[in-house]
């Protein structure tokens, strides 16, 4: 019966090991491999939902090549600073309306997280940076360009990996923090201090407050987060194509293999899951322990 | 079972007598101090040896007796062997030497078995044997004879000393120790001259008179009144260091970090020492206060010769016209240093506008210094002047003067070290601090730990971005934080070795190290013997020879404590500060006295 065992006495043999049975240690009866489960609780993904979910990472790559396309243009004097700056503040208090307009759909009750408290917030964050961009300007002025531009491609790599996709409400703070470390050795390469401003408070609205309007628009309106998501992939490529056709190329390619094929490899790998649970030695009191509790 | 019978060299020749001396208590040996001659009254002899123990607190005794017979003094064997009934002792030793014959003979007598020894001895006589030992039948004692010359023993001390204290040491001291200690202190005992007309003549090794210079007893007599008048002028000189004006905080600080004052206070705390007009009671404290006084007169020499050098030929004007001159050039070579710093440096790279604001702030600085120094050139030849006089008081007076002037010539070093490490060191925090706020972290005080931690939307950015400012421009503060660091190392190093010249001078024992060379045989480590005569048939005579003291353990013993500056922190220590970017204050003084 058992692997070494000869046919055991009439006791029957029980898959306990903290009592002393004449059984030795390694015995298995016939119920062997009876309570075993294979692949418990496995998700059968559907193909579409898969790429609606990861259409989220193509859409923060495509954010990140948007703020890209945006420095090329201000670098090449395509853009002037004062433009960039009164267009982030557009896209900004509209999207600060959507937000509280979402968040009033969904908790009517809310308590009045303060206008002003956002307002402090903001101040505070434009008058810093507008302070210190003169310092920001010259900050990498002895540092080699190729130096400037493998830091920067680190951290928005860093950024891109740590970003909490699952829940971006809260910004992750590795992920926030290499962006905007990644804005600063960019925006300092720019020939102006409006510049660097300007580029800093895009990249501010592009990399903290996005995703939380995002967020918002996921939980409560979620075929307009998968048009928002789409509208931002298209104006990704769109723009780096307008600068150079290589970068959307790269872009499109990369998309396409985020979104589409990658989902792929994950329904069609599903099937060669093989994972198996089962009751292993646990000990189970069946004694009555209220006796304890006085 | 062997006996050592201790035998000083001086009475080898002595005439017939009885050996005083004092027996070794736990182990088989005696010591014999002195030889009392023919013809005496015992009476008479035991109360000598009554007096000589009360002066002298050792325990003596009449150990046997000596006979070395001259011609026409035959027979005296059976009065020797009387004698032991006198003088009733538990044993009694009979040592007897005859002219021409290098060893001695000794017999050796217990109080039960005289009567048995006596009628063997009759028996060997009458055999014709040689005076063979061997006293006893039941038991074979060989004797071995060791001698010493006295007067080396008497002033030799053993080392390591034990602690005279209160109570008394759980193991007896050692056979060698009692000995010498025996010895020492036997001194009374050796007051005895042959000049002196008493009922009673001894030989010992001041037998031939005792010896005294003129020059030490006139020194004994002068010391007295010097001490008193030295322990006035210092009770003078504390009240007036002790008086409120001089205990307000300013100057407190300012004397302890001044090196002059650490020293002034040193010495006046050795000059208490020597002034106390008791003499010595131990050896620790006689060798202290004479290392102390040596010390203090060869300092004072060097100071008068330091002297007499710097106030001839002018020597004063062409220092104090070379100082003005090498100041300036100090600051020279500073701007110069600053201008290469405020460029590219090495290639290294710095950031334009954090150099030109540091570069110009420090260059104001060197431009104020040298403003300064100019305004104190017509003094400073005065001031030398003055400073001069007080090599007087010593040379380490001087060399602490020149130290403290270097200490403020080279203030602005100092200055400049302290504002660049205390930005570097603010820096150093600050982004250790925003590096955790870049990972999502922060530090737990009350677990000290680092913890994760959710931070705002706005702390986040505004941290990112101090962390980044910080980061670029580290560069440069920590280059400006090396050089200045640089500097003031080598201000420290000259300083330090200026102290440990000055401590040097304080703390060696010169004194001890004179006596170690001239008189080998004051400081004893141990004993070495020689074999003298190992003739089989007669005992064994050996020869001992004080081992002097070796000359690093001299030092050892003997050093002065000083408050002396030795590295307060070790290397691992000291660069882990250098490179947070803590002041570093290298050299710790340990002060003698708790404040």
């Amino acid at each position: 019966m058992g692997p070494d065992g000869a046919p055991g006495p009439a006791v029957p043999w029980r898959k306990v090991l903290w009592e002393h049975q004449p059984f030795p240690d390694n015995y298995v009866d016939q119920r062997f491999l009876e309570e075993l489960r294979r692949n418990e609780g496995i998700r059968q993904y559907r193909y579409w939902a898969v790429v609606k979910e990861a259409g989220f990472v193509g859409q923060q790559l495509s954010c990140v090549a948007i703020f890209i396309t945006l420095w090329i243009y201000m670098e090449q004097g395509l853009l002037s600073p004062e433009t960039l700056l009164w267009t982030s503040l557009t896209c900004g208090v509209l999207g600060y309306g959507l937000h509280q307009v979402l968040m009033s759909h969904a908790e009517p009750c809310s308590e009045p997280r303060t206008y002003l408290a956002d307002l402090q917030s903001t101040t505070i964050f434009l008058s810093f940076t507008f302070g210190f961009s003169p310092v920001l300007k010259t900050l990498t002025e002895s540092v080699s360009t190729d130096t400037v531009y493998a830091m920067s491609a680190v951290m928005l790599l860093a950024h891109l990996v740590s970003f909490p996709y699952a829940q971006p409400s809260p910004p992750g703070s590795l992920s926030l923090n290499a962006a905007l470390f990644a804005s600063v050795c960019l925006a300092s390469r720019l020939p102006g201090t409006m510049h660097t401003f300007a580029m800093l408070s895009c990249a501010l609205l592009v990399f903290a407050l996005w995703p939380c309007l995002l967020q918002k628009l996921r939980a409560n309106a979620p075929s307009q987060f998968t048009g928002a998501c789409v509208g931002v992939c298209v104006g990704g490529i769109g723009g780096l194509g307008s600068q150079s056709l290589g970068g959307a190329v790269l872009l499109s390619l990369a998309l396409g293999c985020v979104t589409l094929l990658c989902p792929l490899l994950l329904v069609r790998l599903q099937r060669h899951k093989d994972n198996i649970q089962g009751p292993w030695d646990e000990a189970e009191i069946h004694e009555d322990l209220s006796r304890f509790l006085h | 079972m062997v006996l050592k019978i201790f035998f000083p060299q001086c009475c080898n020749r002595a005439d017939s007598g009885l050996l005083v001396g004092r027996w070794i208590s736990g182990h088989d040996s005696a010591v014999v101090l002195a030889v009392i001659h023919y013809p005496f009254i015992p009476g008479q002899v035991k109360q000598y040896i009554q007096q000589m123990q009360a002066q002298s607190g050792v325990q003596l005794s009449i150990l046997g007796s000596w006979s070395l017979p001259r011609e026409g003094q035959e027979g005296m064997e059976s009065f020797l062997r009387d004698l032991s009934t006198i003088f009733p002792q538990e044993h009694w030793l009979q040592i007897s030497r005859h002219m021409g014959k290098t060893g001695f003979t000794c017999e050796i007598l217990n109080r039960e078995q005289t009567a048995q020894q006596e009628a063997q001895k009759k028996h060997k006589e009458q055999d014709g044997a040689d005076g063979e030992d061997e006293a006893d039948d039941d038991h074979e004692k060989k004797v071995i004879f060791v001698h010493y010359e006295q007067r080396k023993v008497m002033l030799s001390q053993l080392h390591p000393m034990e602690d005279e204290g209160p109570d008394p040491k759980t193991d007896a001291p050692s056979e060698l120790r009692q000995v010498f200690q025996a010895v020492a202190r036997s001194q009374p005992l050796f007051f005895l001259d042959k000049y002196d007309d008493g009922p009673l003549k001894s030989t010992h090794w001041q037998t031939e008179g005792r010896e005294a210079s003129i020059v030490v007893e006139l020194l004994k007599q002068a010391s007295v009144p010097l001490c008193f008048l030295i322990g006035w002028l210092l009770s003078l000189w504390t009240w007036i260091c002790n008086i409120r004006i001089f205990s307000l905080y300013p100057l407190r600080f300012l004397s302890s970090k001044l090196s002059t004052c650490v020293q002034l206070s040193y010495r006046s705390e050795h000059m208490w020492t020597i002034s106390s007009p008791t003499a010595a009671t131990d050896h620790m404290q006689f060798m202290r206060k004479a290392n102390i006084l040596v010390s203090f007169l060869v300092d004072v020499a060097l100071g008068i010769l330091l002297m007499s050098w710097l106030y001839r030929d002018d020597h004063i004007t062409m220092l104090a016209n070379t100082l003005v001159p090498a100041a300036d050039h100090v600051a020279k070579e500073l701007e110069e240093l600053l201008q290469w710093l405020m460029g590219a440096p090495a290639g290294l790279k710095m950031n334009r506008a954090l150099d030109q604001v540091l570069g110009r702030f420090f260059l104001y600085h060197i431009h104020l210094w040298i403003s300064y120094i100019h305004l104190m050139s017509p003094f400073v030849e005065g001031i030398l002047w003055y400073g001069g006089l007080s090599a007087c008081l010593g040379l380490t007076f001087a060399l602490s003067l020149f130290s403290d002037m270097v200490a403020l010539l080279t203030f602005h070093i100092y200055c400049f070290y302290v504002y660049g490490a205390r930005l570097y060191c603010l820096k150093i925090y600050s982004l250790s601090s925003l590096w955790r706020l870049f990972r999502g972290k922060k530090w737990n005080v009350l677990r000290q730990r680092v913890d994760s931690c959710s931070y705002d939307l706005d702390q986040l950015c505004i941290g990112t971005l101090l962390f980044t400012i910080l980061l670029f421009l580290l560069p440069t503060t920590a280059l400006y934080y090396l050089v200045f660091t640089l500097l003031r190392l080598v201000v420290v190093l000259f300083q330090g070795v200026l102290h440990l010249a000055v401590d040097f001078i304080n703390s060696f024992p010169l004194f001890a190290m004179g006596l170690r060379i001239c008189r080998s045989y004051r400081l004893a480590e141990g004993v070495k013997f020689r074999v003298l005569c190992d003739e089989p048939g007669t005992a064994l005579h050996l020869l001992m020879e004080i081992n002097p003291l070796k000359c690093s353990t001299v030092v050892q013993t003997y050093r002065t404590p000083t408050y002396s500056c030795y590295p307060r922190d070790s290397w691992t220590a000291l660069i882990k500060k250098l490179f947070v970017g803590e002041l570093i204050y290298p050299w710790r003084h340990k002060s003698t006295k708790t404040d």
